[in-house]
């Protein structure tokens, strides 16, 4: 009856539900963990290293040992749902009595689906915008981008965007559209930049406001409300190979710096990934409710004016706490507000599985309200 | 049969009664009317409620309790408001201040051991010293603040919130406000006169301006520093402009007539400072005509609240609670029927009691249920209760009545304590502004809490059971056991609907589904234990000691997701209650542990043995 072959075997492990016991207990562990990590890390760093990985590493103090020392997040998910999605077909008897049962498993099964999906495919970014301003782009603070614009023409920009990934390594940087090359010579993950005083060492940089500062690296941080300042020199030289000078970028400076080079205009500046979107906002109108008498905040809204003149969308949409504003794929949420209730901050998410969740909820919850009450209805018939 | 059923009848109306008790007593001794100034609306905090509540809460924030002894007597709150208002030479003398910091005592010049409750006038002399190191307190985050900087920075707020008080309707130590107030208003035409057209000003009409300019500073002061605002916009103004009493007797600086909230409240002041009941009786009396006509809803949803404050119907349902268990330990250990009736009939008076006071939170506030910690634990309390008492009828041996009178009696002593943080009825931030939410993930989220607390109970009584009982009785113990079974298969529904509904609520606001944040975390633990519990069960590792083992753990999950999770958001060392809430959890999990370590003691050790 039971072939003891190894494939067997391990189908049996898979759907043995011990493992189901012993994955729940994982999970419920590995959940404790994250919690802990994140009041010295912050959330988003917390959940990155635990849940958000296959393994949980740790690196002792002081050592560049990375150990494996708990399955993390996507591995004990995937168990899980192998375990959950096996042992339902193979195991689990197709009757009525199980039908609640066979719903909200089901549904389970989704909701990993859905969680899985938002791991792979979503993608976070801000969009600060001031009353009267135009965007067509959001921003993501966690990750950077070297932009290089060329000015020469005066009504038109054309802006070159290098990833964060590609300053990392040490390699030169060309592009086709830049009549030059870029080489990374330092880059720091977080960075305190002071003035430069007559007593320090000559800096590194040979042009732009770098040169008068002094840069040194800083270990990064990653609390909620912390911004790491990130600084790379980056060095520029002619496709002929002479040398165009060094600079010191920072997301801490704000004005780009940049050198002309056969009667072109480049500004170079490090600054937050930006994503550009086929449609714009126009901010019109900003409102911070507060409560009588009080600082307690009530409502926020912001209401923005949509343009998409290739879709023929021309219309206004109030964005406001618990009411995001749905369109193209994105979903922009009331997040934050500044400069004297003038600038308003959106969060925008771009998650394709978005849904998943709800339609996991009515299932979960159908299937347990008819397993659940068909067996409080036996319990009731028999204690009359 | 009927007999009983007339026990049970009256043990419920005598637990009615016990609750209605405080809504029938005479209120405190006085001859001034402190009940009719207790029910005056002000605005504070941003919601309209009744003097009583905010001398209650502001009385609860510096002494974390309702009422005060003077002189072998208690005040009630209100009376302590009216006499820091309008005596406060005398409110500086009473004990208000509680301080048990060692080294706050040691910078105030105290010697410890001995007493550590204060008046102003003993902390007055050091009074600068206290907001020094206060600043230098709020310069650390308050996460990463020492025991001393936590408890002088909360000193600080406290002493300034009663000096906010005594300054709220006179600038204390005023010896005359009706005279002020009166010449102010007289003053004002020929200071004007003086101000505009200086060159036709008359000598009297510059010292009018002197003066003015003397007492505008005063009202200044007033207008800038009171704790709350007691005068309703009048007819034509907008519903929320209230004002405080400095601005409403600057504001008919430029003409008008003053608001006959001024003259009420300065000949109250008055009339408390002289010792004069009757004068102090008229003006209140004047001005609740004036209120009733006026501003009707806030005149009349002020005084439910105050109505409400004195019914405390969740203290009641305490008592009730309690008494409803003692009988099921009455009923168990004289085996009386008798005492079946009485604790079934307590039982349903505690949480018809509890009921009525959820339902009258519900009305006074306009929102759902739960809103903040202190409703939850209320709301945790009732649910247990309800299902408790709804259990029993599966199996009529006392325990789901008794695990149920537990839990409503823990909850609701939980919710006690944790009232002292202040308004109860706080308003909802921004983003927690939805009835929506409120009604539907928070309620379904706490009713799982409530569930797995009431499992947690059955099996604590099990478990006690097995080592109290002399026979063994296999039929109950099976029941007992089906009872929590089917109880954690409720928690485990209702925990997961209101964790995905969180997740729904925040995908809503905030562009994510779940973003694995602490409390969110803690919502998953208990989904996940309870769905441990029903599938170790299903494939038979636990049997029936298991299952009970595992529904006692799983109060220490439900306690450590509700509470634990608040206390690394402010920190293990902030001051106060929660402070305080970290021993009371440890000695809670400690407590269960040691249940778990009873209930896996190998069989020989039972008292009931096992044939």
């Amino acid at each position: 009856m039971r072939p003891n072959t190894p494939w067997q075997k391990l189908v049996d492990a898979l759907t043995s539900m011990k493992l189901t016991l012993a994955c729940l207990g994982l999970m419920m562990a590995l959940t404790v963990i994250c919690t802990l990590a994140q009041v010295p890390l912050g959330t988003h760093a917390a959940v990155d290293r635990t849940i958000r990985t296959f393994l949980v590493w740790w690196q002792p103090e002081g050592s560049s040992l990375n150990i494996p020392v708990f399955p993390g997040g996507g591995l004990i998910g995937a168990l899980l749902f192998i375990n959950l999605a096996l042992g339902q077909f193979m195991k689990l008897e197709w009757s009525r009595r199980k039908i609640g049962l066979w719903i909200a498993h089901l549904g389970l099964a989704f909701l990993f689906l859905g969680e899985f999906s938002t791991a792979f495919f979503q993608v976070e970014s801000h969009m600060p915008i001031e009353i009267g301003q135009t965007r067509d782009y959001t921003e993501d603070y966690r990750q950077m981008e070297l932009a290089v614009v060329e000015k020469t023409d005066a009504q038109h920009d054309s802006a070159t965007a290098i990833p964060e990934s590609m300053l990392k390594g040490s390699s030169e940087i060309s592009h086709p559209s830049l009549p030059f090359k870029l080489r990374v010579k330092h880059y720091y993950e977080n960075a305190a930049l002071s003035m430069r005083s007559p007593s320090d060492p000559p800096s590194e940089a040979t042009a732009g406001v770098g040169a008068d500062l002094v840069v040194h690296p800083e270990p990064p941080v990653s609390g909620e409300d912390q911004q790491n300042t990130i600084a790379a020199l980056v060095s520029a030289s002619a496709l002929d190979g002479r040398d165009l000078g060094s600079l010191w970028l920072s997301n801490a400076l704000g004005a780009p710096q940049g050198f002309i080079i056969e009667g072109r205009d480049f500004a170079l500046s490090l600054r937050p990934r930006r994503y550009y979107l086929p449609f714009s906002l126009t901010l019109k109108e900003f409102h911070h409710d507060k409560y009588a008498g009080t600082d307690i905040p009530k409502n926020f809204s912001s209401l923005v004016h949509l343009s998409e003149p290739g879709r023929g969308e021309d219309r206004d949409a109030l964005i406001s706490m618990n009411n995001p504003l749905r369109y193209g794929g994105k979903a922009f949420y009331q997040a934050s507000f500044g400069k004297n209730d003038t600038l308003s901050v959106f969060q925008v998410i771009q998650n394709p599985g978005w849904l998943i969740p709800y339609l996991s909820c009515i299932l979960v919850s159908l299937g347990m309200l008819i397993h659940f009450g068909m067996k409080l209805a036996g319990a009731l018939g028999g204690s009359k | 049969m009927k007999r009983s059923y007339s026990i049970l009848a009256a043990s419920f109306v005598a637990g009615l009664l016990i609750a209605a008790g405080p809504l029938f007593s005479r209120g405190p001794k006085s001859e001034f009317d402190v009940r009719g100034f207790a029910q005056l609306p002000l605005l504070e905090g941003g919601r309209i409620k009744p003097m009583d509540s905010f001398a209650r809460n502001s009385l609860l924030l510096i002494r974390a309790q309702q009422t005060l002894p003077v002189d072998k007597h208690r005040i009630t709150a209100t009376q302590w408001l009216m006499d820091s208002m309008f005596r406060p030479e005398a409110a500086d003398t009473y004990k208000a201040f509680v301080i048990d910091d060692p080294d706050v005592l040691g910078v105030l010049g105290l010697e410890r051991g001995k007493e550590r409750r204060f008046a102003y006038w003993q902390l007055e002399a050091k009074r600068d010293e206290i907001r020094g190191q206060a600043e230098r307190a709020h310069m650390v985050d308050s996460n990463r603040r020492s025991r001393f900087q936590s408890s002088v920075a909360n000193l600080d707020s406290r002493l300034e919130l009663y000096e906010r008080i005594k300054n709220s309707i006179m600038v204390s130590g005023t010896d005359d406000p009706v005279g002020e107030f009166e010449s102010f208003t007289k003053l004002v035409p020929s200071a004007l006169k003086a101000m505009h057209t200086p060159a036709q000003a008359t000598a009297a009409d510059k010292k009018a301006m002197k003066s003015l300019t003397e007492m505008l500073d005063r009202y200044r002061f007033l207008a800038s520093i009171a704790a709350f605002k007691p005068l309703p916009p009048r007819a034509g103004e907008k519903a929320e402009d209230w004002t405080n009493i400095g601005e409403g007797v600057m504001s008919p600086a430029g003409g008008g007539d003053p608001h006959p909230g001024l003259s009420a409240y300065t000949r109250m002041a008055q009339a408390y400072k002289k010792s004069d009941p009757a004068a102090f009786n008229d003006a209140l009396h004047a001005f609740k005509l004036w209120l009733a006509r006026e501003r009707p809803e806030a005149f009349s949803s002020a005084r439910s609240e105050e109505v409400f404050n004195r019914a405390q119907p969740f203290v009641s349902g305490m008592t009730l609670y309690v008494m409803a268990l003692l009988a099921v330990f009455i009923w168990w250990a004289a085996r009386r029927s008798e005492a079946q009736s009485v604790s079934m009939g307590l039982l349903g008076a505690a949480v018809l009691v509890h009921t009525l006071g959820l339902g009258a939170r519900i009305i006074l506030q306009g929102r759902p249920p739960v809103t903040n910690l202190y409703s939850s634990a209320v709301f945790v309390g009732w649910v247990a209760a309800l299902l408790g008492l709804f259990a029993e009828r599966f199996h009529k041996k006392g325990f789901a009545a008794a695990g149920g009178a537990l839990v409503g009696f823990c909850s609701l002593l939980v919710a006690h304590h944790l009232s002292s943080s202040g308004d109860t009825m706080e308003m909802m931030r921004a983003v927690l502004d939805s009835n929506f939410w409120l009604a539907t993930h928070v309620i379904t989220i706490t009713i799982g809490y409530g569930g797995t607390f009431l499992a947690g109970a059955l099996a604590i009584a099990w478990i006690v059971r097995l080592h109290l009982v002399k026979k063994h009785d296999a039929e109950t113990s099976k029941a007992l056991v089906g009872l929590t079974y089917g109880i954690i298969a409720f928690s485990l529904f209702f925990s997961f609907v209101g964790t995905v509904l969180g997740g729904i609520w925040a995908d809503q606001s905030w562009g994510r589904f779940w973003g694995w944040d602490p409390k969110e975390n803690g919502a998953l633990l208990i989904v996940l234990w309870n769905a441990a519990i029903l599938h170790a069960r299903w494939i038979g590792v636990i049997r029936e000691r298991g299952i009970m083992v595992m529904a006692v753990l799983g109060s220490v999950v439900t306690s450590l997701s509700w509470f634990g999770v608040n206390m690394l958001g402010v920190g293990l060392h902030s001051y106060g209650f929660m402070d305080k809430a970290f021993w009371w959890l440890v000695a809670f999990a400690s407590a269960h542990f040691l249940i778990v370590g009873l209930a896996l003691l190998p069989p020989r050790f039972w008292s009931a043995d096992k044939n």
